[in-house]
């Protein structure tokens, strides 16, 4: 999995791409909980690379909306593949995180 | 639909004794496989070859490709990563919460922060029905609720395969018709290749996608549930419709069997 860290109209977004399985999300949750730290909202992330996600990913994005709303923050996340908005919708944490169609959904909202 | 898992001549003994006959079948990626079987059949023995916990007399198992058969315990081990087991009794340690069943393979085989353990934790608790359940220890448990959580330690590494052996053992027809509906979850959402070991025709009718049936160690049917329906084979029939083997021996065999003659 790689990060990157963008900014697009003044907003951040962390733009990810390939599989956020046990391995990744360690060094995900580094870099979220960074930004959370430091108070960044809203942060978007950007799912448009992303292969596939599993449980532990789930949880690093759990962890990150927790400590967002912790300070009043948003997490946004956007342009989820239909296998990854699945998995969130199983667990139906899609009702939970404010999900969008695309990035620019998620900036201008 | 692409292999998971390919058995190729698969022989084993128990000392002298031949237990699997040459075994040859094929396990497709994302599919409910049964394998059916009456006690004694070799159901379970296969099984445990499966995972990797017995080594044949000769033959392949080849999981996502990868000879496992005669494999060393050091590359065995990272295969099994892949792999959820529920076993009969559960096999949760006695000592630990639930949380800490669950959480084990995750602290054992990962890096994960425990802050995101724990959050794993609670969704696999939730996903088995066992929210609220965390701090308990199995001990507090009925036996259905001890497989559930079972199920959640299996799912805890989000395993490409999952294996069953005889899950609905000793639960009640309601608890055991719960835990096939959870089986046809895991494979319907997480898209899981699961092979389950059972004489139970209620949950074999519910589950299989694929069934496999073994008789004295050998395959005597490979197909899908409308094809076992169907079949001929006098041993299949004998099974779907719980007719008791014929008598060993005649009153007469049977009179000088005791008698010492």
């Amino acid at each position: 999995m790689t990060i990157i860290l963008i900014e697009k109209y003044g907003k951040k977004i962390l733009e990810l791409s390939g599989e956020i399985d046990m391995n990744a999300s360690p060094v995900l949750r580094k870099e979220l909980m960074t930004l959370v730290k430091k108070g960044v909202t809203p942060l978007v992330i950007d799912f448009n690379n992303v292969s596939y996600i599993d449980s532990s990913g789930i949880a690093t994005f759990v962890e990150g909306l927790k400590g967002m709303m912790a300070f009043g923050g948003k997490l946004k996340l956007a342009a989820l593949p239909s296998a990854v908005k699945e998995i969130f919708s199983f667990s139906k944490l899609d009702r939970v995180f404010e999900i969008y169609g695309s990035i620019d959904d998620a900036i201008n909202s | 639909m692409e292999e998971a898992i390919k058995v190729d001549s698969l022989v084993t003994h128990y000392g002298e004794r031949q237990i699997l006959k040459n075994i040859s079948f094929t396990v497709l990626r994302g599919q409910t496989t049964v394998i059916l079987g009456g006690s004694g059949c070799g159901k379970s023995t296969l099984l445990k070859h499966l995972i990797g916990l017995l080594q044949p007399t000769s033959g392949k198992i080849l999981i996502n490709d990868n000879n496992i058969a005669g494999m060393r315990e050091e590359e065995m081990n990272e295969v099994r990563k892949k792999m959820g087991v529920l076993f009969q009794g559960a096999a949760l340690l006695n000592s630990m919460t639930l949380a800490d069943n669950v959480a084990l393979p995750l602290r054992e085989h990962t890096k994960l922060e425990e802050s995101t353990i724990q959050i794993m934790v609670r969704m696999k608790l939730d996903l088995v029905g066992l929210s609220g359940f965390e701090h308990f220890y199995p001990s507090q448990l009925s036996g259905g609720m001890k497989k559930r959580a079972g199920l959640a330690r299996a799912m805890a590494l989000d395993p490409d395969f999952l294996f069953f052996d005889e899950p609905s053992a000793g639960l009640d027809p309601v608890t055991a018709a719960g835990l096939d509906q959870l089986i046809l979850k895991l494979r319907n959402v997480f898209k899981v290749t699961i092979v389950v070991v059972t004489h139970e025709l209620p949950s074999l009718f519910m589950i299989a996608d694929h069934v496999i049936m073994l008789d004295m160690g050998e395959i005597i049917f490979a197909g899908t549930l409308d094809e076992l329906q169907i079949s001929e084979h006098p041993r299949v029939r004998m099974f779907l419709e719980r007719k008791p083997e014929a008598e060993e021996y005649s009153p007469e065999d049977y009179f000088k069997f005791i008698a010492g003659d």
